[in-house]
C-alpha cells in the first residue's frame, strides 16, 4: 500500500471533546486550550492526505512540546502521561510524546496495527528511550517518529538508536479474553484515558 | 407448629442463607483471584519470554528452543508463536486431563486460564505474536482447597451460629414457655399463679392478666369450700351432741345397701331414749343437754371398733348405730355394754331409772335392704325392745330363699373366671337440658351358656360373698384393654371401679402394665368412689398421673360431700361427681350453691344417679342439675 493513498476512516468529531476542553481550560487555563486548537486545526489540515503526510503533521506538532522528565512533573520515575496532560501541560518525556503522537495519528485513521511503540536504546545519550514506529506493512522497514530527532526517519537510517522491544497495546488487548489486560503501562493508561484524567 | 420452631426455622434459614451467599462470594472472589494469578503468571512469562525471543534475530530453531525450555520448566497449558500473518511458527500444549481434583468439582468450576501475549520482535522488524497461557491444574488445587476450607469453616460458623440462635430465642421465648404452662394448667383447671414476671411488655400483660383471673377462679373455689364446709356442717351435724344427724345417714346409706357393697350386712341399734319430759323437769334444758352429749360419747367410743359404723342422733329423743359386719352376739353385747353405761349415767345425774331409760332395738341388717326396710324394721325391733325386760330387741334378716346356694354362685362364678365369661353392657347417661348422651356407663353380665345369662345385680353380691369380686374386675379391666373392639363405638365409656379393687396394691399395677400395650379406641373415663379419692392419697396421685398420661379421666361416684375438704376436687380435677338423685334431692339451696361454686370453677359436671321417673328429672333440674342415670334415662329422646 503506498504512503501517499488516503485514509478515509477518520472521525467527524474533534479529537477533544468540549465538555472536556472546558475542563483542560479550567485547570491548565486559556494557553493549553490555545494549543489543542492548533492540534485540531493540524489534525484537520491532513485529514484527508496521505499516511506520510499525517506523520509528518503529527509528528511535528508534537515535537514543539517541551522535554521534561517524569520526576520534575508528576514527581515519579516513571509515568506514562495522557494526550492530555502532555498537551496541557506542554510538556512531557520520551513515552508522552509516543502516547500523543499514536492516539493523533489513531484519530487520523491510521490502523493502529501499523503503529507500534518502540523501546530503543539511544547510543547518543546512552540511555534508554522510546519511539513511534510506524509499519507500512508488517515486513516493511519502519519510520521513526523521535522526540530527540524531530525528523521522520526509516529505522536504518537511525544507527543512534538500538532496538530492543516493539509493543502495540491495541493489537495484544484483540488476543487476550480479557481486553483491559495486556501491557501494565499500556493498560494503566487506558484507564486512565477512560477516566479523562487530565 | 409452635412459635419458637417457627421464629428458629426463620432465622436458621436466614442465617444459612446469609452464609451459603457469602461463601459463594467468597468462593467466587477466590476463583478470580486464582484466574488473575494465572493471568500474571502468563503475563510475567510471555513478556520476559518475547524479549529473549527477539535475541534470536528471528532464528526458528533458537525462539523454538527458548519456548520449550520455558514450557518444560514452568506450569504452562499452552505457549504458541505466531507470526505477522496470524500463521502459527511453533506451538506447544500439555497432554491429558486434570486428575488431581474430583470430577464434579473441574466439571462445576470453570476456570478459563486467561492467554497472556506478547509482541515478539527482531531488531526494528516484528516477529509475531507470543500468547502464553498458563497450567490451570494448580489453580484447580489451590481453589478446591479453598473450597474445602470454606465449606468446613462456614460448616463450623453455621453450627455456632445455630446454635447461639437457639440459645437466644429459647433466652427470648422462655417466658413465653411460662405463659404456655399457665395456660395449659388453666386448661386443666389448674390454679397456677405466675411468679416470675416477664420483662417483655406483651407476655408481662398476658402472665399479669392470667394470674389476676387465676387468683379469681381461686377464690371462688375457696369460697364454695368455706361455704360448703359450713353448710355440711349445718346439714349433716346435730349442734347439740356432734354427732352426724338423720339426713347424713339416709345420704349414706346407699352405699352400704347396695349390690356390691363391701360389707353384705351388719347390725342397725336404734337407741331410743324415754322419760325426757321428766328429766327436763328435774334437770333442767342444760344439764339434759349434758346428759345427751354424755350418752353420744358412750355410742361414739362403742361403735368405734366396727369399720365404717355410722353414729347419728336421727331425733331428740333416738339414735341409730350402724355396724357393718357386726354380727348378732356382737350386737347384743354392745347394747347390753350401752344399756348398762347410759343406765349407770342416768342414775348419777339423780334421775329415776324407771322413769327415765333407754331401749335398744336392733335390726340385722343385709346389704339388698333397701333403706326403707331398714328403717321400718329397725323400729320395729325398738318397738319390741321398749317391752322387752332388759329393753333390747334383736330382729334377724328373713332368710330369703335363695336360688343357688353360696357354692353353685361359687362355682359358677369360678367357671365365668377361668373361661373369660363375662361381658359388657352399657347404659346411657344424658344430658336432659341439651337432650344429649353425656356418656355410656358400662356394666358386666356373666354368660356362661346361649341360655344362661346372669346380669351384676345377681352374680355380684354372691361374688362378694364368696371373696371374688376382685377377680371379676381383674379380668373384666383386662378384657376392656386387651380386646377393647368388643365395644363397637367410639364414643365415651365410663367403667366404675369398687373402693377394695381400687385399693388393693397389686391393682395399680396390673392397669398401668395393660395401659403400656394398647390404646383403647374409645373415650374411657374411670369412675372411683368418693370415700377412696377424699383421702387424696399418694395412691390416687399415682392413679390421676397414669391415667392422665393416657387420656382417661377420672369420675367420682358415691359423692355425698362429706368431705372436710375439698381442696382434693380440686387435686384431682375429675370429669364429674356421680351422687345419689335422692342426695341433691335434700340438699338445700345454699349448699347446692356452694357445690356449684366449686365444680364450676374447675369445670366438674354434677350427675345424679339412680333417676327412675319424670318427677325426679323434673326436681332435679329446678334444682339445676341435668345431667341424670337410671331407668328415667329411657323416658328422654335425645
Amino acid at each position: 500500500m503506498s504512503l501517499l493513498l488516503v485514509n478515509t476512516s477518520f472521525s467527524d468529531e474533534d479529537y477533544v471533546n468540549k465538555p472536556l476542553l472546558d475542563e483542560i481550560t479550567q485547570k491548565y487555563k486559556i494557553f493549553a486550550k490555545k494549543r489543542f486548537h492548533f492540534l485540531q486545526e493540524t489534525l484537520n489540515s491532513v485529514k484527508d492526505k496521505s499516511d506520510l503526510e499525517k506523520l509528518e503533521a503529527v509528528n511535528t506538532f508534537f515535537n514543539d512540546v517541551r522535554y521534561s522528565s517524569d520526576i520534575k512533573i508528576y514527581k515519579m520515575r516513571d509515568y506514562w502521561a495522557t494526550p492530555w496532560e502532555f498537551l496541557g501541560k506542554d510538556m512531557g518525556d520520551c513515552e508522552d510524546y509516543v502516547i500523543s503522537k499514536y492516539f493523533a495519528l489513531k484519530y487520523l485513521g491510521i490502523d493502529y496495527k501499523k503503529l507500534f511503540f518502540t523501546y530503543v536504546r539511544s547510543t547518543k545519550f546512552k540511555e534508554p528511550h522510546m519511539v513511534l514506529t510506524y509499519f507500512e506493512t508488517p515486513r516493511s522497514e519502519p519510520l521513526i517518529l523521535d522526540n530527540n530527532n524531530h525528523k521522520i526517519f526509516s529505522a536504518s537510517k537511525r544507527k543512534d538508536l538500538t532496538p530492543i522491544y516493539n509493543f502495540n497495546g491495541d493489537v495484544l488487548n484483540q488476543i487476550g479474553k480479557d481486553s483491559k489486560k495486556s501491557h501494565k503501562k499500556w493498560d494503566q493508561l487506558k484507564l486512565n484515558m477512560q477516566r479523562k484524567k487530565i | 407448629m409452635t412459635l419458637f420452631k417457627q421464629i428458629a426455622l426463620i432465622l436458621s434459614l436466614f442465617l444459612l442463607i446469609i452464609l451459603t451467599t457469602v461463601l459463594i462470594l467468597n468462593f467466587q472472589s477466590a476463583n478470580k483471584g486464582v484466574q488473575d494469578r494465572l493471568y500474571e503468571d502468563a503475563k510475567n512469562t510471555a513478556t520476559s519470554l518475547s524479549l529473549s525471543l527477539g535475541s534470536a534475530n528471528g532464528d526458528l530453531s533458537m525462539m523454538s528452543t527458548m519456548i520449550n525450555a520455558n514450557f518444560d520448566s514452568g506450569n504452562y497449558r499452552n505457549i504458541t508463536l505466531i507470526d505477522v500473518d496470524n500463521i502459527t511458527l511453533y506451538d506447544r500444549t500439555i497432554e491429558g486431563d486434570i486428575t488431581a481434583i474430583p470430577k464434579w468439582f473441574f466439571k462445576a468450576t470453570k476456570i478459563e486460564a486467561p492467554i497472556a501475549s506478547a509482541n515478539v520482535s527482531a531488531g526494528w522488524s516484528q516477529v509475531g505474536i507470543l500468547k502464553v497461557q498458563s497450567d490451570a491444574t494448580y489453580a484447580y488445587k489451590q481453589l478446591y482447597a479453598i473450597l474445602i476450607d470454606l465449606l468446613i469453616s462456614f460448616g463450623v460458623i453455621a453450627l455456632l451460629g445455630l446454635i447461639i440462635i437457639n440459645l437466644l430465642i429459647h433466652a427470648i421465648l422462655k417466658p413465653l414457655k411460662e405463659v404456655q404452662k399457665q395456660a395449659s394448667a388453666i386448661m386443666r383447671n389448674e390454679f397456677i399463679i405466675q411468679g416470675e414476671i416477664p420483662y417483655t411488655k406483651e407476655f408481662k400483660d398476658v402472665v399479669l392478666g392470667m394470674n389476676n383471673m387465676v387468683s379469681k377462679v381461686k377464690a371462688m373455689f375457696d369460697k364454695g369450700n368455706e361455704e360448703l364446709k359450713m353448710h355440711k356442717e349445718l346439714e349433716y351435724i346435730d349442734q347439740n351432741t356432734a354427732l352426724k344427724n338423720r339426713q347424713y345417714l339416709i345420704d349414706r346409706l346407699p352405699e352400704y345397701l347396695k349390690i356390691d357393697a363391701s360389707s353384705k350386712g351388719g347390725i342397725n341399734i336404734i337407741v331410743a331414749l324415754s322419760g325426757m319430759i321428766e328429766a327436763n323437769e328435774k334437770l333442767g334444758h342444760q344439764d339434759v343437754d349434758k346428759l345427751f352429749i354424755e350418752i353420744a360419747n358412750i355410742l361414739r367410743s362403742s361403735s368405734k371398733i366396727f369399720k365404717n359404723s355410722i353414729v347419728a342422733r336421727i331425733n331428740g329423743t333416738e339414735f341409730s348405730l350402724l355396724l357393718p359386719d357386726c354380727t348378732n352376739e356382737e350386737g347384743l353385747e354392745l347394747a347390753k355394754n350401752i344399756y348398762d353405761y347410759v343406765t349407770k349415767i342416768i342414775k348419777d345425774c339423780g334421775l329415776n331409772k324407771d322413769e327415765t331409760f333407754i331401749s335398744l332395738g336392733l335390726y340385722a341388717y343385709i346389704h339388698t335392704d333397701t333403706i326403707a326396710q331398714l328403717f321400718s324394721n329397725s323400729d320395729n325391733a325398738l318397738a319390741q325392745a321398749k317391752f322387752n325386760k332388759n329393753n333390747i330387741h334383736l330382729v334377724k334378716t328373713e332368710n330369703t330363699n335363695e336360688v343357688m346356694g353360696k357354692e353353685a354362685w361359687k362355682k359358677i362364678i369360678n367357671q365365668a373366671l377361668f373361661k373369660n365369661r363375662f361381658s359388657f353392657v352399657s347404659w346411657s347417661v344424658i344430658n336432659t337440658k341439651a337432650k344429649k348422651l353425656e356418656h355410656h356407663v358400662l356394666s358386666i353380665n356373666l354368660t356362661l351358656d346361649k341360655s344362661t345369662s346372669y346380669s351384676y345385680a345377681q352374680f355380684m353380691a354372691p361374688a362378694i360373698q364368696a371373696g371374688l369380686s376382685s377377680n371379676i374386675y381383674t379380668n373384666v379391666v383386662s378384657m376392656l384393654f386387651k380386646t377393647p373392639t368388643m365395644i363397637s363405638s367410639s364414643s365415651t365409656y365410663s367403667l366404675r371401679l369398687p373402693y377394695e379393687y381400687l385399693d388393693m396394691k397389686e391393682t395399680y399395677e396390673e392397669i398401668r402394665e395393660l395401659l403400656k400395650n394398647k390404646a383403647l379406641p374409645f373415650k374411657l373415663i374411670i369412675e372411683m368412689p368418693d370415700k377412696l379419692v377424699r383421702k387424696d392419697s399418694q395412691h390416687i396421685k399415682l392413679y390421676k398421673d397414669l391415667f392422665q398420661k393416657y387420656d382417661i379421666e377420672i369420675g367420682i361416684f358415691e359423692f355425698i360431700g362429706e368431705s372436710d375438704d375439698y381442696q382434693y376436687l380440686q387435686e384431682l380435677r375429675p370429669a364429674y361427681i356421680k351422687a345419689e338423685s335422692s342426695y341433691f334431692m335434700s340438699q338445700s339451696a345454699q349448699s347446692l350453691s356452694a357445690l356449684r361454686l366449686i365444680t364450676d370453677s374447675i369445670s366438674i359436671s354434677l350427675i345424679a344417679v339412680g333417676v327412675v321417673d319424670i318427677e325426679t328429672v323434673d326436681a332435679l333440674e329446678k334444682k339445676g342439675i341435668h345431667i341424670i342415670q337410671g331407668l328415667a334415662t329411657e323416658l328422654i329422646e335425645v
